[in-house]
């Protein structure tokens, strides 16, 4: 597991590097971001992996989200990954943007010919925050995630799969109810194939319904005006109705005037860190 | 004395060689001397003088007659050697001390000399002018005296002179008329005998009629008035009794030397006056009465022996005028000039439901306890130990003018406060204390701003909205200062700019509406429905409950999947925001951003009927302020 270091930017006191590796999960080359901040110099630091969404690189968080100079203040090591093995020749992969490359779903295919480097949420939830507890100064017992759209998808899906394992959760526009819309349908029998039943191992609104474990604390912003949201895209009444019902603590906020953008997600970045602050520092 | 007689050739040996030589023994022998019973000293007597000067003379009790020591410690053993020394050592310090007694005694004595021969000088200089005075009395006396005789001498000599010339004057007169009457008589010549005889014999006649005073117009007697010599003699009687003593001057109020009940009073005398006792007599000062008013308050009168006394049984925080007379056997002072002393005031009560704190400070508030205005108030504030216990005062507040006081403190620790009334005759008592933890914010509800449908339980910490409708009287009770239309309360947070944090613990079905608001936000208004106020509400709908955060009338639109029942309110005035949780799962609601320019108060409002209950005094939990 040797890391190849891409780049490095001083950025809010610490530094903004990205790296690349061989990944055994993914059986690709894979490029990551790391932030770390000043206080990782001397002490080893919570975690927050971002998940991205769609078409998106590690690069897209990095460069939009403005989330630097929070993690500097409040010591938290960044992590955002990729969005689906790259160059791995499959027949189709880049045909649209809402499936294969940069379209992973977080999911572990089972499905010819995506089940051998498809394996998104192995990746996120094991190789890769192994390699990063192994080459960077974090505190394995800490870690967060959060993401957006389909990387909310992920980040919910993540923390709900896994209790205990995430000190909390939060997303921007997630995709709340995968199993219900037209991408999850899409990328879930393409990469799961058509016996519904296992989508649901991969749905944040089924596996809520479910959940037992550590309570959660999930904040999740919505833009109002996403295009996305009327589209029935990412359906968060069905996830909010069942953490309702299952009394899982869930603040979801509808903010007014706001797309699907990363300038929604900047404008409310600041609160997502110190969500991510108050039970990582805790 | 005889152990020195052991020592051989030791015994001329004077305390201050002895001395010398001890400093040069070694340490060992100064323990064994403090371990043994002194010994050895003959009967010694021991002068002491205490602190009045009278002497007294005591044998000294503890020095008993010196056994004689045993005829073994004559032999030359080291030990024993070492032993005597000790002893003779000891008696040589006791030697030492009884000299420096006498010393002492000497020197008292000497002092005391000097007093009475001072004492007996003044005495004859003062008889010495007494007798002066008697003697110039006396002699002032004389010459008037000589004086008066003179002028009456004087007088009656001249009255007899006057008598003398008229005598005179008849006589040659008489003679004259003798003379005219024989040459009238020896007349030849018949005719003018004649003539002339007639006017002579009626001359005679004349003449004789006239009565000449011969008896002696003045009195041989002098008149002299038995002198008055009574001032003399009350002078020479004087001279052997004492006078009666001069007006005392009567001290101005010493600090502290007032009570609230009773005041002490000092008052001094010439020193050559000899008095048997005082009289003191003091009477209350109304300012509100005027000086001729018949309801004058009665004087009273104590008697006393000493220079000074305590009166007792006197008003709280009351001026007293008080005046003093000394009095001997002889008679009776002027009184003194007249002083105003004050009682000290009674001590302020604590109004507890009106103190509030917070962890940087404590406002704390008081009632005066006294019905006349006092000059100010000392705060007196201590940190309570860990263990529970009172540490000594560390920290006084002095001449706060008014009934309240914001104190800063330090954060999580606990305080006892207390407050005395000061004028100046000094500071009352403390007060009740009160104890203030600064763990975390503690405010009451101002019950005067409750709209009238709200009840407030005893502790002041439970709201509730009944179901029963208010009679319209209810309503009308109303003042500007009370919620009118919105069902709600204000807290009486403490004006600090600081980090404030309250949980509120409500019902599931209850609707409430919970923040802040300013001080003088309307009361005909809803709580959020202004600029004034910053509140959570929560709204029962048929499918679901419903949160808002609501300032301006205006709400971000959320939804919050677990109704919370104990929320958290975070007031941050250094970030201004104020911020809501659900305090069971920790969950941050929502932040309110803004700098609050005015004090805000913790609101309350219920929107059906229903209850909610404050709780207050808690530590803020980490993550109410991130």
């Amino acid at each position: 597991m040797s890391l190849t270091q891409v780049s490095s930017n001083k950025c809010a006191g610490g530094f903004q590097k990205v790296f690349e590796h061989e990944s055994t999960e993914l059986r690709c080359k894979m490029k990551f971001a790391v932030y770390l901040p000043p206080k990782a110099e001397t002490d080893k630091c919570p975690v927050l992996y971002w998940l991205s969404g769609l078409t998106c690189t590690e690069q897209n968080f990095i460069t939009k989200a403005g989330s630097q100079v929070l993690a500097a203040e409040h010591g938290i090591i960044i992590v955002a990954p990729d969005t689906s093995p790259r160059g791995c020749n499959i027949e189709g992969e880049d045909e649209s943007w809402d499936f294969g490359t940069g379209a992973g779903f977080y999911v572990d295919a089972t499905e010819d010919p995506w089940k051998k480097n498809y394996r998104m949420y192995s990746y996120i939830t094991e190789e890769l925050p192994k390699l990063i507890n192994s080459n960077f100064p974090s505190d394995p017992d800490r870690m967060s995630v959060s993401g957006h759209s389909m990387g909310g998808h992920g980040a919910l899906i993540c923390a709900l799969k896994n209790p205990g394992k995430y000190k909390t959760v939060s997303a921007f526009a997630p995709i709340c109810n995968p199993v219900q819309c037209p991408w999850g349908q899409k990328a879930f029998s393409g990469y799961l194939g058509s016996d519904r039943d296992t989508w649901q191992a991969y749905d944040a609104t089924v596996l809520a319904a479910s959940y037992s474990g550590p309570p959660l604390d999930v904040l999740i912003d919505q833009g109002r005006d996403d295009q996305f949201l009327s589209a029935n895209q990412l359906l968060p009444d069905n996830l909010i109705a069942v953490c309702s019902e299952k009394k899982i603590p869930v603040v979801f906020r509808l903010q007014p005037g706001y797309d699907h953008s990363y300038f929604f997600i900047y404008s409310f970045m600041s609160d997502h860190i110190k969500h991510h602050a108050k039970f990582l520092n805790a | 004395m005889d152990l020195f007689e052991i020592r051989g050739g030791a015994l001329d040996v004077i305390a201050e060689e002895a001395e010398h030589q001890d400093l040069s023994r070694d340490s060992t022998i100064m323990a064994d001397r403090e371990a043994r019973p002194p010994r050895g000293v003959s009967t010694f007597q021991r002068f002491s003088v205490d602190t009045n000067e009278s002497l007294h003379f005591e044998p000294c009790e503890d020095s008993l007659p010196s056994p004689t020591p045993p005829e073994d410690e004559c032999d030359d053993n080291v030990f024993r050697e070492g032993e005597t020394e000790g002893e003779i050592v000891t008696v040589r310090n006791r030697l030492q001390g009884k000299v420096a007694e006498m010393e002492n005694f000497a020197g008292h004595l000497e002092e005391i000399f000097l007093t009475v021969e001072e004492n007996f000088g003044r005495q004859e200089q003062h008889l010495e002018q007494h007798y002066n005075d008697v003697l110039l009395t006396l002699s002032q006396r004389y010459d008037e005296r000589a004086a008066g005789l003179e002028e009456e001498k004087k007088g009656k000599l001249e009255a007899l002179y006057k008598q003398l010339l008229a005598c005179g004057r008849a006589m040659d007169a008489s003679k004259e008329l003798i003379e005219t009457a024989q040459k009238v008589y020896r007349s030849q010549d018949k005719r003018l005998f004649l003539k002339a005889v007639m006017p002579t014999i009626k001359r005679i006649e004349d003449f004789a009629k006239e009565e000449v005073e011969l008896t002696l117009s003045t009195s041989l007697e002098f008149n002299t008035p038995l002198s008055d010599m009574s001032d003399v003699k009350t002078m020479m009687d004087s001279i052997n009794v004492v006078p009666a003593p001069s007006a005392p001057v009567i001290n101005p109020q010493m600090p502290n030397s007032a009570s609230q009940t009773s005041l002490r009073v000092c008052w001094s005398l010439f020193s050559d006056d000899t008095v048997e006792y005082y009289e003191l007599y003091y009477r209350p000062v109304l300012e509100d009465t005027p000086a001729d008013s018949s309801c004058v308050p009665p004087v009273s009168k104590v008697k006393v022996k000493e220079t000074h006394c305590t009166v007792a049984d006197l008003l709280p925080n009351a001026q007293y005028e008080l005046w003093v007379t000394a009095t001997n056997t002889t008679g009776i002072s002027p009184a003194s000039e007249k002083a105003l002393y004050m009682t000290v005031p009674s001590p302020p009560v604590i109004k507890q439901r009106e103190c509030t704190s917070c962890p940087e400070a404590a406002l704390i508030r008081w009632e005066s306890g006294n019905t006349n205005p006092v000059d100010s108030y000392t705060v007196e504030l201590s940190e309570m130990g860990t263990d529970g216990t009172e540490n000594a005062i560390t920290e006084s507040i002095v001449a706060v003018p008014t009934c309240q006081c914001v104190i800063q403190l330090q954060t999580g620790r606990r305080y006892l406060i207390s407050v005395r009334a000061v004028n100046i005759g000094g500071p009352s008592d403390r007060s009740e204390v009160i104890t203030v933890s600064t763990t975390g914010t503690l405010f009451y509800l101002l019950e005067e701003t409750a709209h009238s449908c709200l009840s407030i339980s005893e502790d002041g910490f439970t709201i509730s909205y009944g179901d029963e409708e208010l009679p319209i009287s209810a309503m009308a009770l109303d003042d500007n200062n009370t919620f009118s239309r919105c069902v709600a309360v204000l807290g009486d947070l403490i004006p600090v700019r600081g980090r404030h944090y309250w949980e509120v613990e409500v019902d599931d079905g209850t609707e409430f509406r919970i923040g802040v608001a300013s001080e003088d936000t309307e009361r005909n208004s809803y709580l959020g429905a202004n600029n004034t106020s910053w509140c959570m509400r929560h709204i029962l709908t048929p499918s679901r409950h419903k949160f808002e955060f609501l300032h301006g009338g205006c709400s971000p639109d959320l939804r919050i999947t677990v109704n919370p029942v104990r929320i958290g309110v975070a007031l941050d005035y250094e970030r201004g925001t104020l911020s809501f949780f659900n305090v069971d799962l920790e969950q941050h609601l929502h932040t309110f951003h803004c700098n609050f320019p005015n004090y805000v108060q913790p609101c309350f409002g219920l929107d059906n009927p229903g209850a909610l209950t404050v709780h207050n005094g808690i530590e803020a939990p980490e993550y109410a302020f991130i």
